[in-house]
């Protein structure tokens, strides 16, 4: 038998919080079927206080909303501009 | 106490009028344009003639050391809409105005030949001097030759080629804190107005100016610490806006699938990174530029920037996140030098970058050139330099040029080119854009606030549900906010922070000596909305006016796969308080 392959993710991180990926604009991750946009943000070092807007599939989302795999994560700062 | 300047341009005579026991005391900005437009300019007029006047005005606040309170606002009626008009700038003019007591500069008339004029503006008064070696000189150049004159404590607000020609996309111009003509009241074609008054350029010089009188001066000091705090504390004010400036809103307009591309035909645009806020930010550190710079003295939030070249020179401001999107996204293109290029150019030429941007994309849908043609986009910008027939059509804005070359998709709301959030994908804001007095304008009542950056609420941007209640609301909190010549951004902090809101109108109880609340904030907004859209109606705008191009109601919009829902009848019912 073999394990079935974990399923991942794509994450863009914008702004300041780019630092918490080590400068990185994006990383491809793998993820607990169900795991909650939060926790992952939190395995990430992404700290959620600084965590003001999120995309799940460019739609807006939650800390709270389940992942399934495939899925592409947008996260951002507080930002404006006009 | 407070002047009003009345500068006849028929008869090149100037007179002072107290403000004082006028029907427009205690307003300022775009309170005090609007209503003396309304008040004044015959609402059926053709806006290049001598019946229209342009009005120039700082806000309630400029002056007094509120911080951020430096906007100056031009109004008329529009050339390029047909509506009322009230496009408003940061940059050193209101400053300058305010300190000498200047509630308003207004141009009336028109002279009988072609001559240029200039209009000097100092403590003992006002002089109209001919100015027709300026003739055909861009923003860059008239300024330069001006400074060693009046020196760089003046502020200068003028035209460039465009508003010469009378063209509608025309801007008018007005110095920053270095004396570069790079902050514009773009929208509507003021730069026209202008021109079609015979003024190339006004110089205000400040000298021996002093602040504001003060009801409260105590009480206003307090307001003003109370208020800045508040700014500071904002991680969208005191953080991202300085460090990134307004063009950090790429990637999350992109993210939304509302980053209009390629004239509005799609949602997202795969070269946004190469364009974006971020990006620029790197690019301006690494060669030298400036981030975190004021476009006037008093503000806090500093989100202007100096771009430079790879070898260091000065090429413009910021350019800011309008601006790259209007010649970037929207015509296809992913060259941030390209585009600093054309900021400077629509600025040298005085152009409304919105409008040139969108101007250009429907350009490159009529085929005249291909999308994503950087060249070829700066080759056209030349030709409204040059004057050509060609040029001329480009300053004329989108409108137009599509209807002369048969264009469909033409974004555009009363003549004005829709700005950087596709209506589809944030509903929102295509409420705003349809029912605005000036035009496609997101600043009128900026709906991404709730739409998109959580600022404010949360309103689903892909739902018609709740996009009129909240536009109203905005646009209502925003004729107000620019009445009191404040930065519109000091709104993503007032729309957060409670303590934010009471520091302003403490800071209007104090400088009127009265009791200013929330309330009064609400009823200055919609006295002001309610004069121009009296103005409107009497120009023969109707509800048939307020409403979206009919192709983002039957063309779907990737990659959400949606069009424009919010009902005619819905939108019918914003300014519900005015009727």
């Amino acid at each position: 038998m073999t394990a079935r392959p974990m399923p991942r993710v794509k994450l863009n991180a914008y702004a300041t919080l780019r630092a918490y990926l080590g400068g990185a604009a994006s990383i491809e991750t793998e993820i607990e079927p169900g795991q909650t946009v939060g926790s992952l943000l939190e395995r990430l070092g992404i700290p959620a206080d600084q965590t003001r807007i999120i995309f799940v599939n460019n739609r807006a989302a939650g800390p709270s909303d389940r992942l399934e795999g495939g899925e592409q994560i947008g996260v951002f700062p507080a930002i404006g501009g006009g | 106490m407070g002047i009003i300047y009345r500068v006849n341009m028929s008869d090149l005579t100037a007179r002072a009028e107290p403000i004082e026991g006028s029907a427009y005391e205690a307003l300022g900005g775009r309170g005090l344009t609007s209503a003396l437009v309304a008040a004044e300019v015959p609402p059926q007029c053709h806006a290049l003639s001598a019946a229209n006047k342009l009005v120039i005005a700082p806000g309630l606040l400029t002056g007094t050391g509120a911080p951020c309170a430096g906007r100056l606002s031009v109004g008329g009626k529009s050339p390029l809409t047909g509506t009322i008009k009230e496009s408003n700038a940061g940059g050193m003019a209101a400053l300058a105005l305010a300190v000498l007591g200047i509630k308003a500069v207004v141009l009336e008339g028109a002279p009988q030949d072609r001559r240029l004029h200039r209009i000097a503006v100092d403590r003992q008064g006002v002089r109209i001097e001919p100015a027709d070696e300026l003739a055909g000189l861009g923003n860059y150049e008239t300024v330069a030759r001006q400074v060693g004159q009046f020196g760089d404590k003046a502020a200068y607000v003028s035209i460039g080629q465009a508003g010469e020609m009378r063209a509608a996309a025309a801007s008018v111009a007005v110095t920053d804190v270095d004396s570069r003509p790079t902050r514009h009241c773009g929208r509507g074609g003021m730069g026209a107005v202008m021109g079609s008054k015979g003024v190339k350029l006004i110089v205000v010089d400040p000298a021996g100016g002093q602040r504001i009188q003060l009801a409260d001066p105590d009480a206003f000091r307090r307001a003003v610490r109370r208020f800045a705090d508040a700014l500071g504390r904002h991680p969208l004010t005191g953080q991202t806006l300085p460090k990134y400036g307004t063009n950090i809103l790429a990637n999350v307009i992109n993210e939304a699938g509302a980053y209009p591309t390629r004239n509005f035909s799609q949602g997202q645009f795969e070269g946004t990174e190469a364009i974006s806020g971020e990006r620029q930010h790197d690019t301006i550190l690494a060669r030298g530029g400036v981030i975190a710079h004021g476009c006037h003295r008093g503000c806090t939030i500093r989100c202007s920037r100096i771009y430079v070249d790879d070898q260091g020179n000065y090429v413009t401001k910021g350019p800011e996140y309008e601006t790259v999107w209007a010649h970037g996204a929207n015509c296809g293109i992913s060259d941030l030098d390209a585009i600093a290029r054309m900021d400077r150019m629509d600025d040298d030429f005085g152009l409304d970058t919105i409008e040139t941007g969108a101007t250009l994309a429907v350009a490159m849908e009529a085929g005249i050139i291909p999308f994503g043609d950087a060249q070829g986009a700066i080759r056209l910008l030349e030709e409204v330099a040059k004057g050509t027939p060609l040029g001329r059509l480009v300053a004329s804005g989108a409108a137009v040029l599509g209807k002369t070359y048969g264009v469909s998709r033409v974004p555009t709301v009363k003549g004005q080119s829709l700005p950087a959030y596709d209506p589809r994908a944030v509903q929102g804001i295509g409420v705003t854009y349809a029912t605005s007095t000036m035009g496609a304008d997101h600043t009128a009542g900026y709906a991404i606030t709730a739409n998109v950056l959580g600022v404010g609420g949360r309103v689903d941007p892909l739902r018609p549900e709740g996009q009129v209640a909240l536009s109203r609301n905005l646009q209502i909190a925003t004729a107000a906010v620019d009445a009191a010549g404040l930065c519109l951004f000091v709104a993503f902090c007032l729309l957060d922070d409670p303590a934010a809101l009471e520091a302003v109108c403490e800071m209007f109880s104090a400088l009127l000596g009265r009791p200013f609340t929330g309330d009064d904030f609400v009823a200055l907004g919609k006295r002001i909305l309610t004069d121009e859209r009296r103005f409107n109606a009497a120009a023969g705008f109707t509800a048939a006016d307020d409403r979206l191009p009919d192709f983002f109601k039957t063309e779907k919009l990737a990659p959400h796969q949606i069009t424009f829902a919010v009902p005619d009848e819905e939108l019918d019912t914003l300014f519900n308080f005015a009727e």
